[in-house]
């Protein structure tokens, strides 16, 4: 642990930039992969809660300075999307920003194309800024229905009340013992980005959580 | 069955059309939809229904509410659904419902204790506690067994409890506590100004007061006005309605507890999938105390018989659940509200024998009314003495002085077997001092109310000391609309008319609280003041005459208001009487404090759905089910469930330690990596950022190569480790700990927003990222090659500590070539969502070189071998650089200085003779010290014997054949080659010689091969 080497002077290397899509497909799975949600037993009330995992997205998280109009443009050529202001959130067809701090922001989109939005960010941006890919370390659970709220309050101690809470708003919060990124995506519907290891937990509090309200595992929520 | 004997042909809120059968201590009963189980045991004639903690005294019920002091029952039809502390008041009937007694030895009606009663109360003298448990203490032990058998309130459940309870988190603008006609009122105009309310009420019913009152408002019975109230209420989407949820906790910041009993009123267990209870936590903008009142019983003798009732809950269980407790009534008060109790009675048609009334010369409407009645008033008057065994047969009556100090003339005694008593009023000031709010007095009426808060915090109705139903109703208004304006809203505009009330004017009150008797206090028969306790108007006389002056003494040394009803009851009359004996005014004397919960809150409220399955997140890598499929046993780190060891049928622990040691020295192992955390850290000044951050050198790491780093507080201790590598001239990968990752990632974000904000650098958390996968042996690299056709695997091209980026498996990964085992070793990054693929293709192509998974406890044994050292097993942040040996990790000439430093250069961290970390040989190669045993020079030192540190890490190594471990030894690094003693809790004693921590490899050959 003692070998000096002289540090490489290629430009070309201050950034390991990865293409992280196998040539070929390769079996994924997402991380509630295990859970085999599509089999889960059914409550016998009328569902007033449905949620499914939009697992095996395109997860990247990007640093800057907000107050610089070159990111800020950056973002936005690249995007289509700018950058979000506090507890703020933007959608396009294919892709999701959210704000997470002062100078963090997550995008979601298609798992394929992560590759392709992050050499587009690159290429756009200047200076210093960061561009992470984290597709494999979260996923999303889409939450929706009329008590779907109601799951909401007995998971997190944030405010979803509509005047507090409205559509396009995006917090990290506690969720049960863990934590989401969640976003209202319309009057009831929420989207959580839930990290990878706690995902089987997560899932469990929510089901759970819901299971009062008639619950309904639904794949076809994207 | 017994029948419902005491049950009213017509009126309350109960549906006679609804029977329900219940069960109290075994025998069958019946009431209706709409009873309490109080109400319920009075219909039925149940008189005792409980035995007095110290004197065995039989015991009826006192009131309606959650100030009852003797109902206290245990429910639940199996072991495993038992509650106790239920006050039968509050409980609802429901079919099938089963409760016990909880006081009473054999039983209540035949009660051991009460023969005795003398015997054990004079055994149990106020101050008891102190006198006698207290001191010698090992007799406690003996008096509590006693104690507990005699005293009683009820026992947990020996089954686990089948029902779910959870929570819920509340925000509102406006939380109406009580929903009584002031919190009904302010709800009401709150809601109307577009405010967003809650309104809490621990009743199944809205309505408070007005479900029994006799008042008309706007011409109708006032639970007409109660129920148009609620309807608008439930209409509004912004408005919350909280039935059976009392507030039992309202804390700082305006948080408030809320216990909602969902399924308590429907049956023994909730409905399936249904919770019990759910605790709401509200936080609240402005909170609206409408708590209303408790009616303060008269402190008279005996008035604890069963029989003896508080006059509100008299008129309550006549008018909203129409039972009536007895036949015929003598009414004690020293105000005029407590005769429509005389007046309800007379109405169902039984009979008034006397109101006593303590004033000389009571005027009003009130008076007026009775005298029309026909009803007997005696003024000046008092019920000194209550006649009578398990039910009263009498009340004595005597003339009394004007300031009611004393009996003015002989006693008669009239017949009757009820005796309902009011000594006025006392606000429920229990959330607002739960706070810290201190309550003040009111002379005027004679009541403690909410005193200053720093809460944002409004109070109305009966809790203010506003008594009168009009008060109550235009009180209430305008504080919900004061409420809604704090919270911003709009309030000028809207119209809020005060509902019209026909109701009596009263006459003025005397502050009563103890009627004396002819003879002095402590000859006199039993005055209870709080029957919980058996607290005695003469035990508190005793205590001020053994000096207790302070409330909270007198509290202490009569345990009065110690019970499970916090003295809800009889708490002002006992300050009423503190102060009288001491010479001084209430307010003088002052009141004691109240605490959460107000009532008794099950655990499983509290719990919530944080208990079972749910307790606790359980962290899962990408690989988890194969390791579950495959037999893993695994360990808790943080979170983090790791596979700790792979059993094959049949083997011990240690059989498969020793199998997956040897196989992978041997050929091949592989390890889940996952859970170690990883930073990527982006910026022009990252490379800096990390030189600050570690103790030794990086400037000169190059692109392609990892090193490792320690990571060590202000105070030079070590805290955390890692391989960090360098991605890019711009970009490094940071490994931690485990259990270190989340501290680390904020310990790096603290440190450059708060130290360094102008360095360049970004760190993000990829832990989850990527899996990780590790295989270490010397079959690793020909294993990986089948699996990598872009990695050049050849040893002199991809060196140990080198990183690479290429294919396996087909998957795009990261490959580092560095090893926590010594063997040669390469750790596999990929996305995590092909970590299965891939694990399962090392599978696939690592049968053929025994590829043998192995969990964290090989692991430790392997890195033992080696000397490498864990954060937090072999550290344990007393601990520097230096005192590890790892002098060669600390880079003293770094430009800038770096992260503890300074503080491994503190006196006490370079002084000679600290404990430092060693190797440590077993002589007996069999033996294994038992980690944290404790080294000394000298085992046949008599204790306390002079210790030299402690074993930190210690195993079975069955690739060397012996015991290995790793330990503190003061002066260690200077005393190789030394016997040291570890001296056992059993008396054995083991012998180990100081070593190098590096037992195999010294040389490190093959990790470099």
């Amino acid at each position: 642990m003692s070998e000096v080497l002289e540090p490489t002077k290629n430009e070309e290397a201050l950034i390991a930039v990865m293409d992280q899509n196998p040539v070929q497909p390769m079996p994924t799975e997402s991380p509630m992969h295990h859970l085999k949600l599509g089999a889960r037993s059914q409550g016998s009330n009328v569902p007033t809660v449905y949620a499914g995992e939009l697992g095996l997205k395109g997860h990247l998280v990007i640093r800057g300075d907000a107050d610089n109009s070159d990111f800020r443009k950056g973002v936005e050529v690249a995007l289509g999307l700018g950058l979000t202001d506090t507890l703020q959130s933007a959608e396009s067809d294919s892709l999701s920003i959210s704000w997470l701090a002062p100078d963090e922001w997550l995008v979601i989109c298609p798992l394929d194309e992560a590759f392709a939005v992050e050499t587009a960010l690159r290429n756009s941006l200047k200076g210093h800024y960061s561009v992470v890919n984290v597709s494999g370390g979260q996923t999303v659970v889409r939450l929706t229905g009329a008590n779907a709220v109601n799951v909401l309050k007995k998971s997190s101690p944030y405010d979803f009340h509509e005047t507090h809470f409205p559509v396009g708003k995006v917090v990290t919060t506690l969720f049960g013992k863990t934590q989401a990124v969640i976003r209202r995506k319309d009057k009831e519907t929420w989207d959580l980005v839930i990290r990878r290891s706690f995902a089987d937990y997560a899932w469990r509090w929510l089901e759970d959580a819901a299971s009062e309200y008639g619950f309904q595992v639904a794949d076809n929520l994207a | 069955m017994a029948t419902q004997k005491n049950r009213l042909k017509s009126g309350g809120r109960i549906d006679r059309n609804k029977p329900l059968t219940f069960f109290y201590n075994g025998q069958p009963y019946q009431g209706f939809q709409g009873d309490t189980l109080a109400s319920a045991l009075i219909a039925n004639g149940v008189d005792v229904i409980g035995r007095s903690f110290k004197y065995g005294r039989p015991r009826g019920i006192m009131s309606a509410g959650a100030d009852e002091p003797n109902a206290i029952m245990q429910l639940g039809a199996t072991e495993a659904t038992q509650i106790p502390n239920v006050r039968a008041t509050q409980q609802e009937l429901y079919q099938g419902l089963h409760c016990r007694s909880t006081s009473g030895w054999p039983s209540v009606d035949f009660d051991a204790m009460g023969l005795i009663g003398q015997f054990f109360g004079r055994m149990l003298p106020p101050g008891f506690y102190y006198k006698t448990f207290m001191f010698p203490e090992s007799f406690w032990e003996l008096y509590e067994k006693f104690i507990r058998k005699a005293a009683g309130f009820g026992r947990s459940p020996r089954e686990n409890d089948p029902d779910i309870y959870d929570h819920m988190n509340q925000h509102t603008e406006v939380l109406v506590v009580g929903a009584g006609p002031a919190g009904l009122s302010a709800a009401l105009s709150a809601a109307r100004a577009g405010a967003r309310v809650i309104l809490a009420d621990e009743n199944a019913e809205f309505g408070g007061s007005l479900l029994s009152s006799r008042e008309l408002i706007d011409g109708d019975p006032a639970h007409l006005w109660v129920k148009k109230a609620v309807e608008e209420l439930a209409q509004n989407d912004n408005v919350l309605l909280l039935p059976r949820s009392t507030v039992n906790g309202y804390h700082d910041h305006n948080f408030v507890t809320i216990h909602e009993r969902l399924a308590d009123h429907i049956s023994d267990k909730a409905p399936e999938g249904k919770a019990r209870q759910r605790m709401h936590r509200v936080r609240a903008k402005w909170v609206v105390l409408a708590t209303g009142a408790h009616e303060r019983p008269l402190v008279f003798a005996n008035n604890d018989i069963p029989g003896c009732m508080l006059a509100s809950a008299v008129s309550t269980y006549i008018r909203q659940y129409g039972v009536i407790p007895g036949n015929n009534l003598v009414l004690m008060t020293s105000n005029d509200y407590a005769y429509r109790t005389a007046f309800d009675w007379q109405d169902t048609g039984r009979k008034v024998i006397a109101i006593v009334d303590s004033r000389q010369n009571p005027t009003g409407q009130y008076v007026e009314e009775a005298k029309n009645r026909g009803i007997k008033v005696m003024t000046g008057s008092a019920v000194i003495q209550a006649e009578g065994g398990k039910r009263v047969n009498g009340a004595m009556i005597a003339p009394i002085s004007a300031d009611g100090d004393r009996v003015t003339g002989d006693g008669t005694v009239l017949s009757c077997d009820t005796i309902a008593s009011s000594g006025g009023w006392s606000p429920v000031v229990h959330l607002s001092c739960h706070t810290g709010s201190r309550p003040v007095w009111r002379g005027d009426i004679h009541g403690f109310v909410p005193g200053e808060t720093v809460q944002q915090q409004l109070i109305a109705g009966a809790v203010s000391g506003s008594y009168s139903l009009s008060e109550c109703l235009k009180e209430g208004l305008d504080i919900g609309l004061l409420a809604a304006t704090n919270a911003g809203h709009a309030t000028d505009s809207l119209n809020v008319t005060v509902p019209k009330v026909e109701e009596l004017v009263e006459g003025e009150r005397m502050a009563m609280f103890y009627v004396p008797h002819s003879k002095p206090t402590s000859r006199a028969p039993k005055q209870f003041v709080d029957y919980q306790n058996d607290v005695t108007a003469a035990g508190i006389e005793l205590a001020t005459r053994e000096g207790f002056e302070s409330i909270e003494h007198v509290k202490r040394y009569t345990a009065m208001g110690f019970g499970t009803d916090q003295g809800k009851m009889g708490n002002i009359n006992g300050m009423a009487i503190t102060a009288k004996s001491l010479n001084k005014t209430i307010p003088e004397t002052g009141t004691t404090v109240f605490r959460p919960n107000y009532t008794p809150v099950t655990f499983g409220a509290i719990a919530g759905r944080h208990c079972r399955d749910l307790f606790d997140p359980k962290r899962y890598t990408a690989m988890h089910e194969w390791h579950v499929e495959n037999g893993a046993k695994f360990e808790d780190v943080g979170q983090w469930k790791r596979p700790w060891y792979y059993p094959k049928p049949g083997e011990t622990m240690q059989d498969a330690l020793n199998r997956e040691c040897r196989a992978t020295r041997e050929s091949v192992g592989i390890l889940d990596a996952s859970t170690l955390g990883k930073i990527d850290i982006q910026g022009k000044d990252a490379r800096e950022f990390i030189s600050r951050v570690y103790t030794n050198a990086w400037a000169k790491l190059a692109v392609g190569k990892c090193r490792y780093g320690l990571m060590c507080g202000e105070d030079g201790m070590v805290f955390d480790d890692g391989v960090t590598s360098c991605l890019g001239e711009n970009h490094f990968l940071m490994t931690t700990t485990s259990g270190g990752a989340a501290r680390v990632l904020e310990w790096l974000e603290l440190y450059h927003q708060t130290e360094w904000p102008e360095l360049e650098v970004y760190m993000t958390s990829v832990t989850d990222h990527w899996a990780t996968m590790s295989i270490a042996g010397p079959n690793s690299r020909k294993l990986l090659a089948e699996l990598t056709d872009d990695i050049d695997l050849d040893k002199d091209n991809f060196k140990f500590m080198d990183w690479r980026q290429g294919t396996v498996a087909g998957v795009p990964a990261r490959v580092f070539r560095i090893s926590f085992t010594g063997e040669l070793s390469f750790e596999i990054n990929v996305p995590a969502h092909y970590g299965m693929h891939v694990w399962k293709k090392l599978f696939e192509h690592g049968a053929k070189y025994n590829l043998t998974p192995y969990g964290t406890e090989t692991m430790h044994v392997l890195r033992a071998e080696k000397g490498f050292i864990i954060a937090g097993q072999d550290t344990d942040g007393s601990v520097h650089p230096y005192d590890l040996g790892m002098s060669w990790c600390v880079s003293e000439n770094k430009p800038f200085s770096f992260i503890g430093k300074r503080g491994m250069k503190r006196e006490d961290c370079v002084k000679e003779n600290r404990k430092q970390l060693v190797g440590l040989k077993p002589k007996d190669p069999s033996k294994v010290i038992p980690e944290g045993s404790q080294a000394v020079d000298n085992p046949n030192q008599p204790i306390p014997m002079t210790m030299l540190g402690h074993v930190t890490s210690s195993y079975y190594s069955a690739c060397l054949g012996h015991g290995i471990a790793m330990g503190m030894i003061r002066n260690g690094h200077n005393r190789m080659g030394d016997t040291v003693y570890y001296p056992q809790a059993d008396g054995s004693v083991i012998e180990a010689e100081i070593c190098s921590p590096i037992f195999l490899d010294p040389k490190g050959e093959r990790q470099n091969v």
